[in-house]
């Protein structure tokens, strides 16, 4: 019976003693800006992804299946692809349900339009250099609109690769 | 510096100022013009793998099916010879006939073969379909040539922008549709030539598909002023994105040639919707769309150098009456397409030279597959299918017939010389050093 307590009372220290208060640890991480690098953009998209990011960018939604094969279609089937994209780009243009800024809205906060749209086209926060070169050529040039900013950059080299 | 001296070099550095902007990519300063046979060439790639004995032999039946005295003629506008009286299926079918009984006419007063230059038997150097095209427009064998990548050497397209200094609207290539990797000979992926020589391209029935009409179609058509904001941006944007040579991925037109280009599609969508086109009289296959369309290509631009890809003879894999009767329209069409020439294109009219030549053959030995009419079929494999002809008319091109049967004369690797040839760059081209060794201008084959 001596015995039995004496177990108890060595069981219940130990137990007691290999106890430890619970830490809630805590990383701390920075936030960082996750953007596309320009010099990063080596791989060229492809017909279909080209074609999808576009649509998705413009009217903010997927392209459907059948229309993705169509489009890709009709643009491999010409020889100079700047002239099939910049058609197939003003061809949307000339439909309802884009998304996309109005002019007033551009013309109100320039460089706000300038920056969203390096990000919305290319991923990336324009430099200082380009950003002085849209300010400065959208305020100096009136009949500059929103769709032929877009225009100019789903039409550019960059915004043919990733 | 003495005054002299500054005189000297101020005088240079002007001259080469001036002269700078005029120098052709070659390296060369003006295009060579001391021998320029024609202003402009037609290249019909014809059409798909035609046997000689239906063709230029005029064997009709006879020879394919063994059917006795049913020889003759079914491409009058190409080659002379009469009719086959027996059998008659390979024109066009009417009510209460039976199919294909009643021949498309004659469109042609004079036949290829009478007003040019025919060579009966020459050979290909491949029986099969895209590296017959490649060879078409290279020169060269293409022994190496693999499907889904563009031609392993230059396009006559590349030679002729790079050493004659054409611009990109100067040469088209109209392919018959996007499969098949046709929409890859425009150019190789040479590393001295490439892309940035490569020709204008359309697969024109995809591209003026109805859902080409959709997705093109309705494009707005920007005025100059529009375009001019719209460019200067886009090139500021590329300037620092520069691509090396090896990533050019397309056909570079200045923006003059793209407005046209976009211009004229969508004048072919406006003459579609009006009935406008100009077609052949028979317009009931694939083919005869796509040489309706190379039609306005050359009404459009007057290139100096054009190829269109026929096929629709490829039917002859498991349908022989099938492939008669398209062979029948290639004849109609390929003629249409001269005879057009002649007559709605004064820029061309009288300074054109016109080539035809198929890219293969086909079979002495039919396989088993038998059609409608109980006929047998024929591939494209064996030594017969490395049989075939070429056609040459136009501007200086003498009336004769070079070879026979049992002479053959000429390659099909001879007809990028050949249309060096016309253009004064034979020499550049050969020096280059890239087509057949054993090729030659045909003008030096006679």
């Amino acid at each position: 019976m001596h015995n039995f307590k004496l177990s108890l009372i060595l069981i219940t220290m130990f137990t007691l003693g290999g106890c430890t208060k619970e830490r809630n640890i805590e990383f701390g991480v920075d936030e960082a800006r996750v953007l596309e690098d320009k010099s990063r953009k080596t791989k060229k998209k492809n017909d279909a992804e080209f074609v999808s990011i576009l649509y998705t960018n413009l009217y903010q939604t997927a392209i459907s299946p059948n229309q993705l094969y169509k489009t890709q279609n009709v643009v491999y089937s010409i020889g100079d692809q700047d002239v099939a994209n910049e058609m197939l780009l003003s061809n949307y243009f000339n439909t309802s349900g884009l998304t996309i800024p109005k002019d007033t809205d551009m013309r109100n906060d320039i460089e706000s339009f300038v920056v969203n749209t390096f990000k919305r086209f290319y991923l990336r926060y324009p430099s200082e250099g380009e950003k002085a070169f849209f300010g400065q050529y959208i305020k100096t040039n009136p009949n500059v609109t929103v769709e032929m900013v877009y225009t100019a950059f789903a039409c550019s080299e960059e915004y043919q690769y990733y | 510096m003495n005054r002299k001296n500054f005189i000297t070099k101020s005088g240079i550095a002007l001259g080469g100022g001036i002269l700078a902007p005029y120098i052709l990519p070659s390296g060369r300063l003006f295009a060579k013009t001391g021998t320029l046979k024609a202003d402009h060439v037609v290249l019909v790639m014809f059409a798909g793998g035609v046997r000689q004995q239906e063709s230029v032999l005029g064997r009709y039946l006879e020879d394919s099916q063994g059917v006795s005295g049913a020889a003759g003629n079914i491409m009058p506008n190409l080659f002379e010879g009469n009719s086959p009286t027996k059998k008659i299926a390979y024109g066009t079918s009417v009510v209460g006939k039976p199919n294909g009984s009643e021949p498309i006419p004659k469109l042609l007063t004079n036949s290829l073969e009478r007003s040019g230059l025919l060579f009966p038997e020459m050979r290909a150097q491949s029986a099969g379909h895209y590296v017959g095209l490649n060879t078409l427009l290279t020169g060269n064998a293409g022994t190496n040539q693999g499907l889904k990548v563009r031609p392993a050497y230059p396009t006559i397209f590349e030679y002729l922008r790079k050493h004659a200094g054409l611009k990109a609207t100067d040469t088209w290539f109209i392919g018959n549709g996007i499969g098949n990797s046709t929409p890859l000979l425009n150019s190789s992926n040479h590393q001295d030539y490439g892309l940035a020589y490569g020709g204008n391209m359309f697969a024109a029935p995809v591209t003026f598909s109805n859902a080409g009409k959709e997705i093109l179609g309705n494009a707005k058509t920007y005025s100059r002023s529009d375009l001019e904001p719209m460019y200067h941006m886009k090139n500021f944007l590329d300037q620092s994105f520069a691509l090396t040579k090896d990533q050019i991925s397309s056909v570079s037109n200045t923006d003059e040639e793209k407005s046209q280009i976009k211009d004229f599609i969508k004048s072919v969508f406006t003459k579609q919707q009006s009935g406008q086109l100009a077609m052949p009289p028979v317009t009931d296959n694939g083919d005869a769309l796509n040489v309706m369309y190379a039609a306005e290509v050359l009404k459009e631009f007057k290139p100096k150098m054009l190829a269109v890809n026929i096929s629709g003879v490829d039917s002859c894999h498991s349908n022989f009456t099938g492939y008669l009767q398209s062979l029948h329209r290639a004849d109609h069409i390929t003629g249409w397409l001269w005879q057009y020439i002649q007559n709605n294109i004064p820029q061309m009219s009288g300074n054109t030279i016109f080539i035809v030549a198929p890219e293969c053959g086909r079979n002495l030995t039919p396989n088993p597959i038998l059609d409608q009419n109980d006929w047998v079929a024929y591939d494209h494999s064996d030594a017969n299918a490395l049989r075939v002809w070429g056609l040459m008319a136009g501007k200086g091109v003498p009336s004769l017939r070079v070879g026979g049967e049992s002479q053959p004369v000429g390659r099909l690797t001879d007809i990028v010389p050949t249309i060096a040839d016309v253009f004064g760059i034979l020499d550049d081209v050969k020096a280059a050093g890239l087509i057949d060794p054993l090729a030659q201008s045909l003008y030096n084959r006679i």
